[in-house]
């Protein structure tokens, strides 16, 4: 598929049970492929994930790390995205320090939006890859 | 740690890209696996019988399951793991096919990902502690949430099953649209008669209160135990729910959105809604020429609705027949898209109509031109290939549904998702059709998607039946996801009780430490990120358990 040399970036997922999880899961009963190295980990709330999670997962080697949650307004835990959205804000504040703000993402994506959701991992995947393999090309 | 990793096939599903035989092979050697096996259908009956075997004669104290998504067959796992004798919570399910078979193509990669999932589930159940469900009360009264005719259906069914049903009604006057129609297809009886029918069956229950001219306030609470807030006429009244019918139904599209249709600022345009009235009071020529334009609101991306309204060609049909049969002489031309004649015996009406003399053209409108002799009427017949120009006394817009106007902010109260037009989502779209994702909280009729009379009753009896069943129990078991302060660690900083939204935490002032009130908490983990000295976790989903998740997802193997 990909070119052998390439180095392929591996990504992981935080989903929030009711919105982003279901969307992948719809994703998956309707067949939309997306990249092997994109892998998801199911949190009941996106307010579960500790800052310290995303920086444990790229500690380990993970190149991207998205955290993902119903829309603003929608969550199930009536306003637990807010707080992620302040946690994630503060830590990007912190990466940018080392140039990493590329490496943390944050979607809100419902569980109607199967489309959606595969945009914006496929999206992040490309960013990350394009970014590992910079000046690899000639 | 005794582990247990069973890998299903799914048929082919799993299979045709995964290598679940190598998968198993290579498990064997992990130190912890007692059980490797991968089976054609785990969730089979064959396929319980081998997982029960394996826990009891292997003692298996962790099973992992690498499967379809954990909402599917979730609670079937559980109770199997509850008969062979072990915590139902030291199951932990992998899934490796809607998240990685049907996903990827590649066998190679595929496999190297279902390899680093079943990892990472078998490193996060190595740290499971056996959890405790806790029993609660359910009581047994539902409120159906509009008396329409999928809302009438649903608390009929539960009435007479002995449940006490609080109906609830926007408008003043219970029957929704069914009851402004005047022929209600199939059988052609008046939709008035069909809503009476219902309402006086219904009166004669005792069990039965109705609130017309009422909307909800205030909804809280969980299954077996929804408190509900409801405003009636300026009065506020109160109760407590076991479980939820939600049927809003929808609302008529109204076609002054688009200007060019001329809707509203001529009489001579009127939509089938407005026919259902009759059509003696349009003071026709006796030689009428009417035209009748289908999917006015539907499959239209412009607007927003891409979606099929299902009920709009019967509609069109209807209305066609109507016609022919008050002015024989009525030259009646219907121009479409498709012809989806939906329901039983839909095809059939078609062809009589078209025996009938009724036209169908192919091709949508382009241009209204109303003039004070009569309407003109331009677009492209697309059998044909040419551009038409004609001339009615009467244009007829077959309308078709949109959302409830506030099933937004409904679904916000009750904290249930809508798709993508703004209907209420199902939690599977084949194996739950009736339910949402929350529990106890049912969706009937046309407020999840376009439906004619005979499905809303249908999905309306369906839904109420499978409420039934869960509050005729009369108990059931909260899941034990919440929070527990360990008391050593907590510092009394506080900042979790700020945090929490449930407010579920409160500090105790003797010992300087918070403390859960576990019936409150929701169980969304925010304490748990939130403790600076890691004191406070979420059951079920600790810190040691991502944390070796997410090692398990990145490890070099």
């Amino acid at each position: 598929m990909t070119d052998k040399t390439e180095k392929a970036p591996e990504v992981v997922g935080f989903a929030c049970s009711y919105c982003t999880f279901k969307a992948s899961e719809m994703a998956g009963s309707l067949r939309m492929k997306y990249p092997e190295k994109v892998r998801v980990i199911q949190v009941p709330c996106s307010s579960r994930v500790d800052p310290a999670f995303v920086i444990k997962a790229i500690f380990e080697g993970a190149d991207g790390v998205f955290v993902s949650g119903c829309h603003p307004g929608d969550c199930h835990f009536i306003r637990g995205n807010y707080f992620t959205r302040r946690k994630m804000a503060a830590l990007k504040e912190m990466f940018k320090a080392f140039s990493m703000e590329g490496k943390v993402k944050l979607f809100w994506i419902s569980a109607a939006e199967a489309r959606k959701f595969i945009e914006k991992i496929t999206n992040f995947y490309n960013e990350l890859r394009e970014e590992k393999n910079a000046g690899k090309k000639n | 740690m005794r582990a247990g990793i069973f890998i299903c096939h799914c048929g082919h599903n799993i299979k045709h890209t995964v290598d679940v035989r190598y998968l198993s092979e290579y498990f064997k050697k992990i130190p912890g696996v007692v059980v490797s096996i991968d089976y054609a259908f785990v969730c089979s009956e064959p396929g319980q019988d081998i997982i029960k075997e394996s826990i009891e004669n292997q003692k298996l104290d962790r099973v992992v399951i690498a499967s379809c998504t954990p909402s599917l067959h979730g609670d079937l796992f559980r109770d199997l793991l509850k008969k062979s004798g072990t915590n139902p919570f030291y199951l932990k399910r992998v899934s490796i096919r809607e998240h990685c078979s049907w996903v990827g193509d590649d066998i190679e990669a595929n496999t190297e990902k279902a390899k680093r999932l079943i990892l990472s589930g078998l490193y996060a159940a190595s740290h499971y502690i056996p959890l405790e469900e806790k029993m609660v009360e359910v009581n047994k009264s539902a409120l159906v949430i509009g008396g329409g005719v999928s809302g009438l259906s649903a608390a009929l069914f539960l009435a007479r099953m002995g449940i006490k049903v609080y109906l609830i009604e926007r408008e003043k006057e219970l029957g929704g649209h069914v009851r402004l129609l005047n022929k209600v297809w199939p059988s052609m009886r008046n939709g008035k008669e069909i809503i009476r029918e219902l309402i006086d069956e219904i009166e004669r229950l005792d069990n039965v209160e109705i609130y017309t001219d009422t909307i909800i306030t205030n909804f809280e609470g969980f299954f077996g135990n929804y408190q509900v807030t409801i405003n009636n006429n300026g009065q506020e009244r109160k109760f407590i729910v076991g479980g939820v019918v939600v049927a809003t139904g929808f609302t008529p599209f109204d076609p002054s959105i688009k200007p060019e249709l001329h809707y509203k600022k001529d009489k001579r345009i009127v939509t089938t809604l407005d026919l259902e009235k009759g059509i003696e009071y349009l003071e026709l020529p006796k030689k009428p020429r009417v035209a009748i334009l289908h999917c006015i609101g539907s499959r239209d991306e412009t607007i927003g609705r891409s979606y099929c309204s299902r009920i709009c060609c019967i509609n069109s049909l209807k209305t066609a027949e109507e016609i022919k049969q008050r002015y024989p002489d009525s030259f009646v031309e219907s121009f479409y898209m498709d012809v989806r004649a939906h329901p039983r015996g839909g095809e059939e009406y078609f062809e009589s109509l078209q025996e009938k003399g009724v036209l169908f053209t192919r091709g949508n409108v382009a241009e209204i031109i109303p003039t004070d002799k009569n309407i003109i009427i331009r677009g492209e017949d697309t059998l044909l290939g040419e551009v038409y120009e004609k001339e009615f006394d009467l244009v007829v817009l077959s309308i078709g549904m949109s959302t409830a106007f506030d099933s937004r902010a409904l679904g916000q109260l009750l904290k249930i998702s809508l798709d993508k037009d703004g209907f209420f989502l199902e939690a599977h779209i084949k194996l739950r059709p009736f339910d949402t994702a929350v529990k106890g909280i049912f969706i009937a009729g046309s407020c999840s998607g376009p439906k004619d009379t005979e499905e809303s009753i249908n999905h309306g009896r369906a839904s109420a039946l499978k409420l039934f069943g869960m509050l005729n129990l009369g108990y059931a078991f909260v899941e034990p996801f919440i929070s527990y302060v360990d008391p050593k660690r907590c510092s009394g900083c506080r900042q979790c009780e700020e945090a929490c939204i449930a407010k579920a935490i409160k500090f105790d002032e003797k010992l300087r430490v918070v403390k859960v009130e576990e019936a409150a908490c929701m169980g969304c983990g925010l304490c748990n990120a939130t403790c600076p000295s890691s004191a406070i976790s979420l059951k079920g989903y600790f810190d040691s358990f991502i944390a070796d998740e997410i090692s398990g997802l990145l490890e070099i193997a």
